[in-house]
């Protein structure tokens, strides 16, 4: 009894380590910063390693640096530690009542609809990794998701239609916001400024950027980097509604 | 359920990898500080009785 009992407490505790480095992790996730926490890991590894080889030379050398990474840790992620307090105190952990489907067909219809005009569109959908500075960068609209709306929002000659969209839990957080453009010299010089931004943004989060160009009217989604060009209708629907359900967030 | 498991499966193993080395590390400090606590109230309980306090002269 006594050793199921410890097991358990061992379980517990792995898992609550667990939770952490897992929270920790997707929050740095798709952010510069992921590279100075690779880094990190790497030195905490190292150190362990060390001290439990007995160089205890190299320890001593990687005592220092652990120490002084830490300082350089805390004051390199300064802002970043301070929004993600913060989010821990705002995140909606409720994710019932979701109506991911409606919302994948506005999405869709109000992208194909101004695929048919040749109009340009850019719609990024938050998943684990928040937009909040990318919405910053807008104009706050928090308005349900609807295709008419969305195809409003894009008509050319009007207040919001440059930028991109965010579109958070259900509800259009944003407008008109800038997103990163990629920096990936492997990407085709053809590509229009809107398929750059939507490749920048998927390089440096998790989100799902659909992109509707203004030449071609051909539709494309950019996930992690990736940009799937022309798809259709069905395409588009099946890869919103298989990568968008797990993640979603109901903000408000 | 299956969905959870496959979305971020790589940050899940890493971050599993991480706990479980930290839960080792930390343990097995924790074993060290025990016993050289242990050995410190040993070493001080063995020379009080060595040395017993009364048998000290006072300093002047």
């Amino acid at each position: 009894m006594n050793d199921y009992l410890s097991l358990a407490k061992i379980l517990i505790e792995i898992g609550i380590l667990w939770f952490v480095y897992y929270g920790i992790l997707l929050f740095a996730r798709g952010t510069r910063g992921v590279y100075i926490l690779r880094g990190v890991i790497l030195i905490t590894l190292i150190f362990i390693i060390t001290r439990q080889l007995g160089f205890e030379r190299i320890n001593w050398i990687f005592t220092k640096i652990f120490a002084l990474s830490i300082l350089a840790f805390l004051i390199i992620f300064q802002q970043e530690i301070r929004r993600g307090l913060a989010n821990i105190g705002q995140r909606r952990w409720s994710r019932f009542f979701l109506k991911e489907s409606e919302i994948i067909s506005e999405i869709t219809t109000a992208c194909f609809l101004l695929s048919k005009k040749k109009i340009g569109a850019l719609i990024a959908i938050e998943r684990e990794t928040r937009l909040e500075n990318y919405i910053e960068s807008g104009i706050e609209i928090d308005a349900k998701v609807n295709s008419e709306l969305l195809i409003t929002i894009f008509m050319p000659n009007t207040p919001l239609h440059d930028g991109g969209i965010v579109v958070a839990g259900e509800r259009i957080a944003a407008s008109g916001c800038l997103f990163p453009l990629t920096q990936n010299p492997k990407v085709l010089t053809t590509l229009g400024t809107r398929h750059r931004a939507a490749l920048g943004l998927s390089e440096e989060t998790d989100a799902i950027v659909v992109v509707v160009s203004e030449e071609t009217g051909g539709v494309s989604v950019a996930i992690g980097g990736r940009l799937t060009h022309d798809l259709d209708r069905e395409s588009l629907e099946r890869v919103l509604s298989n990568l968008y359900r797990p993640d979603k967030k109901n903000r408000k | 359920m299956n969905n959870w498991i496959i979305n971020n499966f790589w940050i899940k193993i890493v971050s599993l990898t991480l706990a479980v080395i930290t839960w080792f590390y930390v343990n097995e400090e924790l074993i060290k500080e025990k016993k050289m606590v242990k050995q410190l109230y040993k070493s001080s309980v063995i020379s009080q009785i060595q040395n017993p306090p009364y048998n000290k002269k006072p300093v002047k």
